[in-house]
């Protein structure tokens, strides 16, 4: 059933949702963007439907929600330890369709990725249920379209939103009974048909174009423009590394916790080994990495789609510049060379 | 042609003399050196109709016009009302009359600023807006002064070289939870700026008492755990000056002071002036104005009411470093003023 509902009447839903939820949307950070007087949207914690920040795309993706920045595992003394605890609420995300889709990429990489589930992903995961927001156009750096991930049917909730109301298309049963008194709507969400740039996925169609596709001198072009900052890591819903490591206490060293932190494969240290040997030692093989995870090893992996949504969250954060999608489209172009000459 | 020309009345109306007898250089204040484009079609009609030609893009950021014959001076000062006008009065909100006669006076310099945040990813604060509304605090006054407003410690507006320095500095906040403790913080503190940055368990400290508040921290974060504090902070550098006889580089006065203190004290400058040089408005860079007064006297005029934010740090004395191009330059006979 579809409903229409006033932010006033929406606040009132949100407060007694508040009781057995937390409620996370993009919020506005005023002025604490990369640059002076910029802002930042980020996931945050709502109370209010007016917090939510529905017409910009958000700085970063609403992982964090599931995956925090950081995360602590568990906490030991000298002779025992014990598991970190999660909050007891249930988890309702306000998210666009591609970052549902985002979050399904990161439900194989941690709960059907080997045969152990991510027992720290999967108690905050299972908790979650999807409030999608709906795209009109999207943005100049979207291309949800050519990944697939433009549409989805995997929510509970849908929004729309208008200047003071919401059209909401309620499909998990939980929630119906709360809009009982609401006034009826014929709201389905829409989908954005058509981005602003088009990405062609590359065709790799054997291991010898793979080894090809290392040494192309695209990645190379890179060396002096990427700064190796890992922002593109931070903002993308697909990232999912981290380093686990143990701190102690400063006020007791024999004490401590073991926490799990975001890790970056664009930074230097990403692939240091014991006794200093790096694999990839450049900005362009960094990169080359990502591009190819994102669009190769996954799919490789998993048998379906590849790993990138096309929220071109990366493109928008970059301070160098540097588009994911243009270099996308540049390695597919130039595989589709390598792959005509092996047929001829 | 002969002249009998009172060039200090001249140069008091923006007209500067020129080597070639009887000829002038036009100095328009264009505050924080940003102006609409549009103004430059006028620049171009004045240095083609009464100039030489050419302009000059004056060294305090002026549009400067040489080659002005004195007998043009009053058809170019009415032609330049409007832009009189719409800059000063309109734009910076300076109490003035505008007329056919010109700037009224020359003596608080145009003032200088970089691009600041509108633009720059470096800068923390809004230059444009500041040199704005102090050039309605020091214009139009007799009393000469030389403001110079960087948007961030980089400096590239050289405040340090200037009567009064206004540097846009920022308090960060560091988001303990949002650091990944990649260090590239660290990197860059210890790469540009003073190496306030550690890593300590795997995530970041900081030396508070050195941090020059430049914000390279904030835009090397690639998660966003380090951020700006909303509120503009300024560093105030003084007393620095060029010159033939004893340039030096400015000292810090203030450090980490709102918009409230800069105003504050801009405000004071012309009453410290004025009593420095028993009101008399003589051409006198400010840093000599602060050694005849003495720092301490300085001080005490120039944060006469004005009320200190908490965070605000103020110099307890200063040592100035001279660039003495005669040695022991300031002692002197005693009959020497």
């Amino acid at each position: 059933m579809s409903y229409t509902v006033s932010f006033e009447r929406m606040n009132e839903l949100i407060q007694s949702l508040q009781s057995n939820y937390k409620i996370f949307a993009p919020v506005r950070f005023e002025k604490r963007g990369r640059y002076s007087d910029t802002d930042m949207v980020r996931y945050a914690n709502i109370s209010c439907v007016e917090e939510i920040v529905h017409d910009e795309k958000s700085d970063f993706s609403p992982k964090e929600v599931v995956f925090p920045v950081t995360q602590a595992i568990l906490y030991f003394t000298e002779s025992e330890f014990m598991e970190s605890r999660v909050h007891d609420k249930k988890i309702l995300i306000f998210l666009r369709s591609c970052d549902i889709h985002g979050i399904r990429r990161l439900d194989n990489m941690f709960l059907r990725n080997g045969n152990v589930a991510d027992f720290y992903y999967k108690r905050l995961r299972e908790k979650v249920k999807f409030v999608l927001m709906e795209c009109h156009d999207g943005w100049d750096t979207c291309f949800c379209v050519s990944m697939g991930s433009n549409e989805t049917s995997d929510y509970s909730m849908a929004v729309r939103f208008h200047d003071d109301s919401l059209e909401i298309d309620v499909k998990d049963e939980e929630f119906e009974p709360m809009f009982g008194k609401e006034a009826q709507s014929d709201f389905t969400p829409e989908f954005v048909k058509q981005n602003a740039i088009t990405v062609k996925i590359p065709d790799i169609r054997d291991k010898d174009t793979l080894h090809e596709v290392y040494n192309l001198p695209l990645w190379q072009s890179y060396n002096s423009r990427c700064q190796s900052c890992g922002a593109c890591n931070a903002v993308c819903i697909t990232c999912s590394c981290f380093t686990t490591t143990d701190v102690v206490y400063s006020e007791n060293g024999r004490m401590g916790e073991r926490r799990r932190v975001w890790a970056s494969c664009q930074h230097e240290d990403f692939t240091a080994m014991a006794g200093g040997h790096r694999f990839r030692t450049t900005p362009g093989e960094r990169l080359r990495f990502r591009a190819l995870h994102k669009v190769y090893d996954y799919r490789q992996r998993f048998k379906t789609e590849q790993m990138c949504v096309g929220c071109g969250r990366c493109d928008d954060r970059c301070p160098e510049f540097i588009s994911f999608s243009a270099m996308i489209n540049r390695l597919s172009e130039e595989v589709d060379k390598l792959n005509e000459v092996k047929s001829k | 042609m002969n002249h009998d020309i009172d060039i200090k009345e001249i140069r008091k109306n923006c007209f500067r003399q020129s080597k070639v007898k009887g000829e002038f250089m036009l100095q328009m204040r264009v505050p924080g050196g940003i102006v609409a484009a549009k103004h430059l079609s006028m620049v171009q009609h004045i240095a083609e109709t009464w100039g030489n030609g050419t302009f000059h893009i004056g060294t305090r950021q002026t549009f400067s016009l040489p080659g002005i014959k004195y007998e043009s001076i009053d058809a170019v000062n009415a032609y330049i009302k409007d832009y009189i006008r719409e800059i000063e009065v309109d734009t910076c909100g300076v109490d003035m009359d505008v007329n056919d006669a010109g700037y009224p006076t020359i003596g608080a310099r145009n003032i200088v600023a970089c691009i600041g945040n509108s633009h720059c990813i470096k800068a923390n604060i809004d230059t444009t807006a500041l040199a704005r509304k102090l050039e309605s605090i020091i214009f139009p006054s007799h009393y000469h002064i030389k403001i110079s407003i960087a948007g961030c410690p980089n400096d590239c507006a050289k405040a340090h070289f200037t009567d009064f320095g206004i540097i846009g500095v920022t308090k960060t906040e560091y988001d303990y939870d949002r650091c990944i403790g990649c260090g590239k913080c660290v990197e860059a503190c210890a790469h540009h700026a003073t190496r306030v940055l550690s890593m300590e368990q795997a995530k970041v400290v900081k030396d508070e008492c050195c941090c020059v508040g430049c914000g390279e921290c904030v835009l090397a974060c690639p998660t966003g755990a380090w951020s700006r504090v909303p509120t503009k902070f300024y560093r105030v550098m003084i007393g620095g000056r060029t010159g033939k006889k004893s340039p030096r580089m400015g000292k810090m006065f203030l450090n980490f002071v709102t918009e409230d203190v800069i105003i504050g004290i801009m405000k004071n400058w012309e009453k410290f002036s004025a009593e420095v040089l028993e009101h008399k408005p003589v051409y006198l860079h400010g840093g000599h104005l602060i050694d005849r007064a003495g720092y301490h006297k300085f001080k005490e005029m120039i944060l006469d009411g004005v009320t200190l934010n908490p965070e605000a740090m103020v110099a307890q004395r200063i040592f100035w470093a001279e660039t003495e191009y005669r040695s022991n330059i300031n002692v002197l006979p005693v009959a020497t003023k």
